[in-house]
């Protein structure tokens, strides 16, 4: 392939989340490589088996959108070349995988009513189970253990940032505990917010904990002398959570958010350095909790 | 609009344009001379114009020969536009179009309704084949080439060749993206390439092309109002 000399960018992004592939899936603007560590992570994460289902549909509308006329003489001699070809049976009843898409097939060794290997991925949309309800209940839990597994990688990445080794791993002990709590909390929900100077931020919160985590992507670059502040803020004004910490691979965070009250909002500005007692400048996020 | 409002409304819309492709000058309707015994017509057990795609793969899968000339009148001239966006040359676009629709003749058992629409399933098909073959093609310097001419024309979704509702939804929704996103979903889903060429054509971070291919399509999901 001929973008394997691209090898710094190929390995940043072994590391990075796989979900974040699912556009990219969609379009088969992936290699072969992430194409299998993709289907993979796709193998057990439901959510991405129902997104990646809107994503195909979405594609084929961009398919419809580019459609032409094609030859006349075309159609004739599609449908008498389609005489000549023999015909896939359907998969067999005692399959219980019929409908399963081509990883859990390939997974499950049922080589028989595999597609065979010319074939693309015989049901574009694995999102087999999660619009059956066969497996409809509990994808925020496993989605909060997705993201938990996501967090943790990043703080374990943000830990390292810090002095001293027993600071860093109560910190990222603790932290984690805190993350875990709120990722596994049973009212998790996650909103994902544009920051108008670049970037996005993505917030898990639980009600019922009154907590929340934090993390950020692609903010844009500051100069030394300011920094992102996050705040808290509600009908009775705004309180500091603090500066954010310094971007690791694009992805900044996590950072944990405790004590939430009815009616807050998470609000992001860039204040100097060091952090300012109250916002003094416009947020450049703002998310209604 | 409340989305069941919306949802209907797109129905309704997917209907009138697909009656459209089954009206006189698509190439479902009449031909001009040249095969008289294979074009649809009162003679054949057609398949009803506009017949629910879904419906019609299972005839397919039966082996039901007017289903499959159905199924090609409402497939075919998508497929070939991804084919050729994809592609370009229009011999090899024309081959992967007739391949793509084999194999859906032959695959057609295969097809789960409950997993996807029928277009989503032959499109994915249509789509891969003609990245697939792309890159099977063509050498580096080819691919080199396509980066150096690809930007010039990567919003040629706006000069369609017909324009219908489709056309036009999809056309605005494009536009509702932002540059990055727009300029991410069509290098890749017209043009083939993969996000770290797109990463690469852009300038711009690869981490940051896989989430704005992400978020791109999302919001035209949105825009569009798949459900």
């Amino acid at each position: 392939m001929s973008d394997r000399h691209r090898g710094p960018g190929r390995r940043r992004a072994r590391g990075a989340d796989p979900h974040t592939l699912a556009g990219a899936y969609a379009m088969d603007a992936v290699t072969d490589d992430d194409r299998a560590r993709f289907e993979q992570h796709l193998a057990g994460c439901e959510t991405c088996q129902a997104e990646l289902r809107g994503l195909r549909e979405t594609t084929a509308r961009l398919a419809a959108a580019a459609e032409v006329r094609p030859r006349a003489e075309l159609r004739e001699q599609t449908v008498r070349a389609a005489a000549q070809i023999r015909q896939l049976p359907p998969a067999s009843a005692e399959s219980p995988d019929r409908a399963a898409p081509r990883w859990r097939r390939a997974r499950s060794g049922t080589p028989a009513q595999a597609v065979p290997a010319q074939a693309v991925p015989a049901q574009g949309t694995p999102a087999a189970g999660t619009h059956r309800g066969r497996r409809g209940r509990g994808w925020l839990p496993r989605l909060a253990i997705g993201i938990a597994a996501v967090f943790a990688l990043v703080a374990a990445g943000f830990g390292y940032a810090m002095h001293g080794a027993e600071h860093r791993l109560n910190m990222a002990q603790s932290r984690s505990h805190v993350i875990a709590n709120v990722l596994g909390a049973p009212d998790a929900k996650m909103m994902t917010g544009r920051v108008s100077t670049g970037g996005s931020a993505t917030v898990v919160m639980s009600h019922r904990a009154s907590e929340l985590v934090f993390t950020a992507a692609d903010l844009r670059l500051l100069p030394r002398a300011r920094a992102y502040q996050l705040w808290l803020m509600g009908p009775s004004g705004s309180r500091s959570i603090g500066v954010l910490p310094a971007a690791r691979n694009g992805m900044t965070g996590p950072m944990v958010v405790s004590g939430l009250a009815p009616g807050d909002a998470v609000g992001l500005t860039v204040e100097p350095a060091g952090g300012s007692p109250q916002p003094t400048s416009a947020p450049i996020l703002m998310l209604i909790l | 609009m409340p989305d069941g409002q919306a949802d209907r409304a797109r129905r309704y819309e997917y209907s009138y344009v697909d009656v459209s492709h089954n009206g006189p000058g698509r190439p479902g309707g009449p031909q001009p001379a040249g095969s008289p015994p294979g074009r649809p017509g009162p003679a054949e057990p057609a398949a009803p114009p506009g017949a629910d795609l879904a419906t019609l793969l299972g005839r397919v899968a039966r082996g039901d020969e007017a289903a499959f000339r159905g199924v090609y009148d409402q497939a075919a001239g998508q497929v070939l536009g991804v084919a050729r966006r994809v592609i370009r040359d229009p011999a090899q676009s024309e081959e992967v179009m007739q391949e793509v629709l084999l194999e859906v003749w032959r695959t057609a058992a295969r097809f789960d309704p409950a997993v996807g629409s029928a277009s989503a399933w032959i499109m994915t098909l249509a789509h891969r084949r003609a990245v697939d073959r792309v890159r099977s093609e063509h050498s580096a310097a080819q691919r080199e080439l396509r980066v150096a001419v690809a930007r010039v024309d990567y919003d040629e979704v706006t000069e369609a060749v017909e324009t219908t509702l489709e056309h036009e939804r999809v056309r605005r929704c494009l536009a509702s993206l932002t540059e990055l996103q727009h300029e991410a979903v069509t290098l890749a889903y017209y043009q083939g390439y993969t996000y770290r060429e797109v990463a690469g054509l852009l300038g711009v971070a690869v981490g940051t092309v896989k989430t704005r291919m992400r978020d791109g399509l999302i919001r035209l999901r949105d825009c569009l109002g798949v459900e």
